[in-house]
């Protein structure tokens, strides 16, 4: 437990790739009043006016920085980090680990947060002692309705993925669904795809048509382990549509399946396959599409 | 481009902020108030300077409008003292945030001893943490209570320039901006400013440290109040520089010296980003652009 104020050097480099010596002079005298203190408010008032001095830009991360962070965090994907969050980071993991103090400090920063703030705290999430004590906090964040938000915890997190039972995992993919969120970052979804979640990506589906409304072409990636004859029928749907997007989506679903009277269909479009084969076509080219053609 | 630099945007529908932007309102601040109902917890106020940080301004940032706010505990709910205390403890929270530009609004209502004695506190709280302070004065015995509000501000070692008085009117304003204070006009019906009077004071007065504003919330009141004003002035003549700086550029001024608010961040704001909309129970659903027509039979799918 006590690796996480030792680990917070890991941060005080990333900061120190980009920020000035001024800003940087302000943190170290931050960190160590928190550390020392162990004082609730100097994390209170020093959280909050990080933002003073570092700015919402996206950091160098050098490939040694990377290396070293991807030493004690596996899953880390810091790339979507902003100066400040790093900032933020490094404050709070130089709060004292006992528990009961840490717990009602942190859910006070939780609770009072500003949109930056609750990003940097749920994007933070792994690096936090405690883990699985956190899922909660975790799981009642995705109640969001702020994107920023709910991206912090959904998306490039590695937390879902590894402490979310079934049920509240399904729920926040439905949930990105919803919101158009990009699914290729949510981490580990591959792994975490399951015959309940197939399921409700097709309920959503039926629905939208019904609506007279498109589906997000990256749906159909939970269903592809699951396919059956009626996924068949659905994605063979999708191939009606005329719309290349979709049409990459369903043909890359089938392709994946494991469902062998499905593939039959594919012969009708060889430069699907070939742009499959040739790494051309994507789940991550096919939510990135999508994404752009959405802004 | 217009800024409002005093609105309760909480009380306000999507249509208002659709209007206010297509109006040229580019950025607002919203000033911590009451909200009609007295509250008896301290979690709601904690809920609601929350909801001023949180999900108005991500609220706001959807119609492409800044939003800021000030912190302080109002002066009506300061004459419940045992909850006042609370909230004073509350304040070191959120004082220090982002986008918190002011100290505010703050001030008297009933003049009470309990009013005054959180007045106090809460203007020693803006010189500790170096925001400018928004003062809301009372709207019985006018005159007396803006007056006292600038003699404690002086007796505190406030620097004027550093203090919004708001809510002035023809019997205040000579005597706030003789001591150096920025006077915010509020133009809401009945109770307050019309525009009329607003064009006669800026051409009495001229426009420096002049501010004009709509305070408008749940009561009868106009969001569009800033721009209606402008236009109004611009039809009596009144030059296009003084409009300027009576309806962007002084609230600017004023509450950039709190050094959480700056041009750039509606001048180079990304454009309307899709991907921050949400889709769901939300105010934007997902692919929908704001409606900028007046209404119609027909709903969007």
């Amino acid at each position: 437990m006590e690796r996480a104020i030792e680990k917070s050097e890991l941060f005080y480099q990333l900061l120190a790739e980009d920020a000035d010596e001024k800003s940087l002079n302000w943190i170290r005298i931050q960190g160590e009043k928190i550390e020392k203190s162990g004082n609730s408010n100097s994390l209170f008032i020093s959280f909050s006016q990080a933002s003073r001095y570092f700015k919402k830009v996206s950091i160098s991360l050098s490939e040694d920085a990377e290396t070293k962070i991807h030493a004690n965090y596996a899953d880390l994907e810091l790339s979507y980090w902003n100066l400040l969050q790093i900032a933020r980071t490094y404050l709070v993991m130089k709060l004292p680990l006992e528990k009961e103090t840490w717990f009602k400090t942190i859910n006070q920063l939780f609770e009072t947060g500003d949109l930056y703030e609750q990003q940097a705290l749920f994007a933070a999430l792994p690096v936090l002692p405690f883990q699985s004590e956190l899922i909660p906090r975790a799981i009642d964040g995705l109640r969001t309705n702020i994107s920023l938000v709910f991206d912090a915890i959904a998306l490039n997190n590695p937390f879902p993925s590894i402490y979310f039972p079934e049920a509240n995992l399904n729920q926040m993919v439905l949930k990105a669904i919803f919101m158009q969120r990009p699914l290729y970052r949510i981490q580990n979804l591959e792994k975490r795809r399951n015959p309940a979640l197939a399921a409700i990506a097709r309920d959503f589906a039926h629905e939208r048509w019904a609506a007279g409304r498109d589906v997000m072409p990256e749906l159909w990636r939970l269903v592809a382990p699951f396919v059956d004859e009626s996924f068949q029928k659905d994605l063979e749907k999708v191939l009606a549509t005329e719309d290349t997007l979709q049409m990459k989506a369903a043909t890359l679903a089938i392709h994946e399946s494991d469902f062998e009277p499905g593939k039959k269909v594919l012969n009708k479009y060889p430069e699907m396959i070939q742009g499959i084969q040739n790494g051309q076509i994507s789940w991550e080219s096919i939510g990135l599409e999508f994404q752009r053609a959405r802004v | 481009m217009y800024i409002d630099p005093h609105i309760h945007v909480v009380s306000r529908t999507t249509d208002d902020y659709e209007a206010m932007r297509k109006a040229g309102i580019v950025a607002i601040i919203e000033p911590a108030f009451w909200l009609g109902q007295p509250r008896t917890e301290v979690g709601s106020f904690k809920d609601y300077f929350s909801t001023l940080v949180g999900w108005e301004r991500f609220r706001a940032s959807q119609f492409g409008i800044v939003h800021y706010c000030t912190m302080g505990l109002n002066s009506k709910e300061a004459n419940n003292i045992p909850l006042a205390e609370q909230v004073m403890e509350l304040l070191p929270l959120y004082v220090g945030k982002e986008g918190v530009v002011a100290i505010g609004e703050i001030g008297y209502d009933d003049q009470t001893e309990a009013e005054d004695r959180f007045y106090r506190l809460q203007l020693e709280l803006a010189k500790e943490v170096d925001l400018p302070v928004l003062i809301h004065t009372p709207h019985r015995d006018k005159r007396k209570g803006t007056i006292r509000s600038m003699d404690v501000a002086e007796e505190h070692g406030l620097d004027p320039k550093m203090v919004i008085v708001d809510h002035n009117n023809e019997e205040t304003v000579k005597e706030v901006l003789d001591r150096g204070y920025y006077a915010g006009f509020t133009i809401y019906p009945h109770t307050k400013m019309g525009s009329a009077r607003m064009v006669e004071i800026v051409k009495q007065y001229g426009p420096e440290r002049i501010i004009v504003n709509s305070a408008a919330d749940w009561g009868i009141s106009d969001p569009l109040a800033v721009p209606k004003t402008a236009d109004l002035m611009r039809k009596s003549g009144i030059p296009e520089e003084h409009v300027r700086l009576t309806t962007y550029q002084n609230a600017l001024t004023a509450f950039a010296q709190s050094g959480q608010m700056d041009e750039q961040d509606w001048l180079n704001a990304a454009p309307l980003d899709q991907t921050k909309k949400m889709s769901g129970n939300s105010v934007l659903r997902g692919g929908q652009t704001p409606r900028v027509e007046g209404s119609s039979d027909f709903v969007e799918n």
